[in-house]
């Protein structure tokens, strides 16, 4: 059997009848993983690929809408992970939009200025947390502003209670330190960001506390983070790495 | 830029041994390109992947994509959309299943139910690992669910690692199977040494992605993973090959 030619009447109807990226990404998603949301879709550097962001994690779907990798994408050339280049770039942008009013920050205190600022989600209940707050004069001291965003994880129940109460404390910054050594938060309860930042991490891909990022949304291992000399190294080798790109 | 035309010379070559085929420009670029991210690599087989533009190129029992020029990698789970498969696993499982089944009745620590098995399932295993040692708890009922286990070691430390001699041990027991069950219940086996395939079957777990204890897999050499409870696994097994698929 053969196929007619495509004559311009043809490619003008299919042209106008195109699906944009999103329907494209939808309709794939939809027989693979039903419920799942589509954050974002965008074109991905892989060429005949959308990037796409569902249910947090990145997707990469065939410009056909036939194939979907759950997965991570390379340059080979560049040895570049292009997927975490992106998702620090969709993380960047999300925090961007967190206001000072919804995150509790510990700055340096003079006469050191602040270098770099890494954003932590943060559980009061989480024990990786505590550590970490407990050297927050020292990550201070290196010049590290901290902010933290509450991401109380249910396997933690009752946590969601205590970030609230902290942040209904009069001095907030006191009671998180407080809560962060064991102490009882109480139960004050008033308007507060807690639920919307436990679902912009979830969105964000985010699983676990406690999640550090870069300025430039780069996730760094718990492993450098728990250092504060390790930290304020990795922060200087990102910024000169950012430097050179831009 | 245009390639020649098969000449006489590559057509003999194939006559005369196909497994010594002239490797495509594709290849070599998917070669190449492993090389770059990945030196220490090695590569078993590189072959055009159903991705239209990309070989896909199986390493140590996993999987990558490289597009045709060399130029991008793709890693994770490939999916038609179309027929709901995982074309990853899939792919993967035909493999599997020939180096699986490539072992011999005489190597395997075979539990059957006693009458005629619906599935059996081949499990890497480990002495002291603690979900292994739970689902050899289970194995009457997995038995009673027509499931025959078929269990190979895996000794996650490695060759030569306490674990690793006590897999000797119990294969160099009188009553192999009862020294492996007791083993399982935590009792130590008595020292012995012999002839024994534990280290050939660890080398196989890594060449099939065996990356825990216990991984199981299936007749058709789908890796169902780790431990899952008697109905649950005769659930997965009876659902295999129907493309519904579980994701997220």
């Amino acid at each position: 059997m053969r196929f007619p030619m495509f004559t311009l009447g043809v490619l003008l109807a299919a042209n106008a009848f195109a699906a944009t990226p999103e329907e494209t990404v939808r309709q794939a998603m939809a027989g693979l993983a039903p419920n799942v949301k589509i954050d974002a879709v965008q074109e991905s550097p892989v060429p005949g690929f959308y990037e796409a962001i569902a249910g947090g994690q990145f997707v990469y779907v065939s410009k056909d809408g036939r194939y979907v990798i759950d997965g991570s994408a390379y340059d080979v050339a560049n040895k570049r992970d292009l997927t975490q280049s992106s998702r620090a770039r969709v993380r960047k942008l999300a925090l961007d939009k967190v206001g000072p009013d919804k995150r509790i920050t510990f700055s340096p205190k003079m006469p050191m200025t602040s270098k770099h600022t890494v954003t932590v989600f943060t559980d009061v209940d989480c024990p990786f947390c505590r550590r970490f707050h407990e050297q927050i004069a020292q990550y201070n001291a290196k010049g590290i502003t901290v902010n933290y965003l509450f991401y109380p994880l249910s396997i933690h129940p009752g946590a969601d209670k205590k970030a609230e109460a902290v942040w209904c404390s009069k001095d907030r910054a006191n009671a998180f330190t407080a809560a962060m050594a064991g102490q009882d938060p109480g139960k004050a309860t008033c308007p507060n960001p807690v639920p919307e930042l436990t679902q912009l991490a979830q969105s964000l891909g985010i699983s676990g506390t406690p999640t550090i990022l870069a300025d430039d949304g780069t996730q760094i291992p718990m492993q450098i983070a728990t250092s504060p000399d390790q930290l304020a190294a990795e922060l200087d080798r990102l910024a000169a790495a950012n430097a050179a790109k831009n | 830029m245009k390639f020649p035309r098969f000449s006489a010379f590559v057509l003999c070559s194939l006559v005369f041994s196909a497994a010594y085929a002239a490797e495509s420009p594709t290849d070599a670029a998917a070669r190449k390109a492993l090389q770059e991210l990945v030196p220490q690599a090695k590569i078993d087989k590189i072959e055009p992947a159903p991705l239209p533009g990309f070989q896909q190129v199986i390493i140590g029992g996993q999987l990558v994509y490289v597009s045709d020029d060399g130029k991008y990698l793709l890693q994770g789970t490939l999916f038609d959309s179309q027929t709901k498969r995982d074309l990853t696993a899939a792919r993967l499982a035909v493999d599997n299943k020939l180096k699986v089944d490539a072992v011999p009745l005489t190597k395997r620590i075979v539990f059957a139910p006693a009458g005629k098995p619906k599935y059996k399932v081949t499990v890497f295993t480990d002495l002291d690992c603690g979900y292994c040692r739970k689902l050899h708890s289970q194995i009457a009922d997995y038995n009673k669910a027509g499931i025959e286990v078929d269990y190979l070691f895996f000794p996650r430390s490695g060759i030569g690692s306490p674990s690793y001699d006590k897999a000797v041990s119990v294969w160099c027991a009188k009553d192999r199977k009862a020294a492996f069950t007791a083993a399982k219940a935590g009792a130590n086996p008595a020292p012995l040494k012999c002839e024994n395939p534990v280290a050939e079957q660890f080398t196989l777990g890594t060449q099939v992605g065996v990356d825990g204890t216990p991984t199981i897999f299936a007749p058709d050499g789908t890796k169902l993973g780790g431990y899952l409870p008697p109905d649950q696994m005769l659930a997965r097994l009876e659902s295999l090959g129907k493309s519904t698929l579980p994701v997220n």
